[in-house]
């Protein structure tokens, strides 16, 4: 149905996309995979008509294409459902299902035609949202059911699908593979675009591999696992992603201690301690409170009671939880959302970096930072640009994320606290910043994270607590623990033997 | 109440934006006996019915996530044109300025990335200077239709009150009704996502400028017409009174939240407060001064996230 012909795009110097050439047949989902920064994304948008190809030919059941437009890309039957959420928040969720292909009747919007249209949409996703509601008002994981809705409610031949599961809990993920499934059957071709291998073997027929901007191979899910299949995208074997524990008990001295820490009024309160040399993670679904308590502890959300104490040495210092006071007594912070709340995207690496050096100076101070130290900084991360002046805003999410944790790590901290540490971030990315942290706690550091990949807190944290309703559930041994029993504690807030009733 | 609050979203609006006005009122009722006279409401209505036909203009700009800073100097060059072009010609010619004053501020916010304050700023300043340029003294015969339009009674109620009606039905069913409404909204909260849905966020746009000189013009002829003479400068107070009064209303300066009914609302609490203290016998200089202060009042009380504090 589709096939692209020695695809080629570049931005400025750099080739995105070299010489990309594989058909896709209707009536299959295929799936687009490889590092960040392979070109997946680029390829879509391509087809999505965000960008122009510089070079080589789209063919759509064998007439060449060039969408400009988003707009031109409709009209040819491709609906993409973007990774970045599109909706509006001022607008209705009927509203955003159709806006810019608003049903008229009289001269005007048929708001009535609307609502039965986005009411049937999002009843293929198992979704009874209220199609009124206002986006904005509506949780990430609405909001990205809502995107998906908004895709397939279009009258398209070729799906889309950028990353859809980003934020999505199990249940939703089970809706959104039924629903690729009646696309395949009624002959729609789907593009999957994903790093999530469980999802690819799960829903794909045919995967494509890309790296580099390059075709690697084009073939049926079914002949491969998953450790073919990584090696493909980066050429590793899985056993080596993440790093080894220590292989003793974690029995450090304690690094910051939470007594009683309360986020709501009237709600519960939580008490945990971090130990140095130590990986901590809290696991839980999506909105139980994981994410409040960690950005509770980084200073950047308010909590109405608690107490939390840094140990350096023999000494305990009770900390007021603002940014600045967790910043200067040794906490960094790496939000979910680097590019928003933690990166300077317009200022080089140095200064990105540097900035962390400055941590304790006077504000007068002559600004100067260590280029020695950050040159060898970037060499040890292996933070891959041109120099270090380039502009951040111009690296891969992998090299983003190192930039950030480097700040920290030249600011010479002693406890990191980490939301999604490697979202956006490509596989082989994730293992150095996974060997990254590990370094980091062998070297008397303590990490604490959050992550919605569970595979992810399970291969690298010392000691898991499973957080359901803003409440520690359960503490884990992080070796020992199953995705299974996280699960089931994170669903139903009990150990496998209690859960018989639940089944 | 509740569907109030959670429309707010798209509308801006406050219980307070809508208390304020009634609260005036029934102030200036107890405190002034000439207040409710029907002289007195009809004249109250003859001079807000600029600043609302303005102010709807300049939300429509601000919703899309704009400003338009140029509209009392549309409104000055209006006025300028009226009287001393050929009765016949000057209200087609004062409309096609105006289309061109809005593709001018449109085309440079969206195809040469300038800041619309800035744009506008330049445009009311050029403007301003081509409207003295024209018509250096205040004076001049405004065609007799117009006068006509502006200052008859028919049925017994002041004109000024059917331009006010017609002005906010087709406003209404412009933002709440139509595709371009919906989009406007849409383009103010994010133009690269409306782009992506497949909106031409920067037509979107010019279309809204050149919308919000067309209203300018509109208000331009009706204070010429009721004032009965031209005056290059009439409009001056006009490009912040209808930022205030937008603002008062809940329409949100950083693009995609306001409504109709709120800009009523805003242009009736300025429009009060400015005749209370005329009734009042409070100095007119004052006036300008309690704007500045409700302006600032107005924004400071917008919701935080959306100003990008």
């Amino acid at each position: 149905m589709i096939s692209f012909h020695n695809v080629t795009k570049r931005f400025g110097s750099n080739f995105a996309l070299s010489d990309v050439s594989f058909d896709c047949k209707a009536g299959s989902v295929h799936a687009l995979t490889g590092e960040n920064g392979a070109g997946k994304s680029t390829l879509m948008n391509l087809l999505a008509g965000v960008f122009s190809a510089d070079g080589g030919e789209i063919r759509l059941r064998g007439a060449p294409i060039a969408p400009e437009r988003p707009a031109d890309s409709q009209r040819l039957g491709i609906s993409t459902i973007f990774q970045e959420l599109t909706l509006l928040g001022n607008l209705t969720i009927a509203e955003n299902l159709f806006l810019g292909r608003e049903p008229m009747r009289r001269g005007m919007v048929d708001r009535a035609e609307m609502r039965t249209c986005a009411r049937a949409a999002l009843a293929r996703l198992g979704s009874t949202l209220d199609v009124d509601t206002f986006c904005g008002d509506l949780s990430v994981a609405d909001q990205q059911l809502v995107e998906i809705a908004k895709g397939v409610s279009t009258d398209a031949d070729i799906f889309i699908f950028d990353e859809p599961t980003a934020a999505l809990n199990a249940p939703e993920v089970e809706k959104l593979g039924e629903l690729l499934a009646s696309l395949k059957a009624a002959g729609k071709l789907v593009f999957y675009v994903s790093h999530r291998l469980e999802e690819i073997f799960r829903f794909c027929d045919q995967v494509t591999v890309l790296k580099d901007g390059a075709h690697v191979e084009t073939r049926p899910t079914a002949g491969l696992d998953r450790d073919q299949l990584v090696s493909l995208m980066v050429g590793r074997v899985l056993s080596q992603f993440y790093p080894e524990r220590p292989s003793g008990p974690p029995g450090g001295p304690v690094a910051l201690e939470v007594d009683r820490l309360q986020i709501e009024a009237g709600g519960p309160q939580v008490s945990f301690s971090l130990r140095q040399g130590e990986i901590l993670g809290l696991a839980g679904l999506e909105g139980q409170g994981q994410r409040s308590i960690i950005r509770a502890l980084g200073g950047l959300q308010p909590a109405v009671a608690g107490a939390v104490s840094k140990h350096e040495g023999s000494q305990a210092r009770k900390l007021d939880l603002s940014v600045v006071q967790t910043v200067l007594a040794g906490i960094g912070f790496v939000p979910e959302d680097r590019k928003i709340e933690g990166l300077y995207l317009p200022l080089s690496i140095t200064e990105n970096i540097g900035i962390g050096m400055l941590r304790r100076s006077s504000i007068w101070q002559m600004a100067r930072t260590r280029r020695d130290v950050i040159a060898s900084l970037m060499a040890r991360m292996e933070i891959r640009s041109t120099s270090a002046r380039q502009l951040v805003g111009q690296l891969s999410g992998g090299n983003q994320q190192k930039v950030m944790i480097g700040r920290w790590l030249a600011s010479g901290i002693d406890v990191l606290l980490l939301e999604e540490p490697t979202r956006g971030v490509d596989v082989g990315a994730k293992a150095e910043i996974y060997a990254l942290l590990r370094d980091f706690a062998d070297n008397g550091g303590a990490v604490l994270m959050i992550s919605s990949e569970l595979l992810e807190v399970l291969g690298l944290c010392d000691r898991i607590l499973v957080v359901r309703q803003n409440q520690i559930v359960a503490e884990l041994e992080g070796s020992a623990a199953s995705e299974d029993e996280v699960m089931r504690l994170a669903l139903t807030g009990r150990a496998a033997n209690l859960a018989e009733s639940h089944a | 109440m509740l569907d109030l609050k959670r429309r707010s979203r798209r509308t801006g609006l406050t219980p307070i934006a809508l208390a304020l006005p009634l609260a005036l009122f029934i102030l200036l009722c107890l405190s002034s006996s000439t207040f409710t006279s029907l002289e007195n409401l009809a004249n109250v209505n003859s001079q807000i019915a600029a600043l609302l036909i303005a102010s709807l203009g300049q939300a429509i700009v601000a919703i899309s996530g704009g400003i338009d800073l140029s509209v009392g100097a549309v409104m000055g060059l209006t006025s300028a044109i009226l009287v001393t072009v050929d009765p016949s010609l000057a209200v087609p010619l004062a409309y096609a300025m105006g289309i061109a004053v809005g593709l001018v501020n449109g085309l440079g916010v969206t195809f040469f990335n300038v800041h619309p304050l800035v744009m506008s700023l330049a445009s009311m300043t050029f403007v301003q200077g081509l409207a003295l340029l024209v018509n250096p003294v205040p004076g001049g015969v405004v065609p007799g239709y117009l006068r006509t339009l502006a200052v008859s009674e028919p049925l017994g109620l002041p004109a000024a009150l059917f331009w006010s009606v017609g002005v906010i039905l087709l406003a209404w069913y412009l933002l709440n009704r139509t595709r371009f409404g919906l989009r406007t909204y849409a383009v103010g909260a994010n133009p690269a996502s409306a782009q992506r849905n497949g909106v031409s966020a920067a037509r979107h746009k010019v279309a809204c400028y050149v919308l919000c000189s067309l209203a300018a013009v509109t208000a331009g002829i009706f204070l010429t017409a009721r004032v009965g003479a031209g005056d290059a400068t009439m409009g001056a107070a006009y490009s912040l009174d209808t930022v205030t009064a937008m603002a008062l209303g809940g329409v949100q300066l950083a693009g995609g939240a306001g409504s109709v009914l709120g800009v009523v609302a805003g242009v009736l609490t300025l429009g009060l407060i400015s005749n209370g203290m005329n009734l009042l016998g409070i100095s007119p200089f004052l006036r300008a001064a309690v704007t500045g202060v409700l302006l600032l009042a107005a924004i400071g009380l917008q919701r935080r996230e959306a100003i990008g504090a």
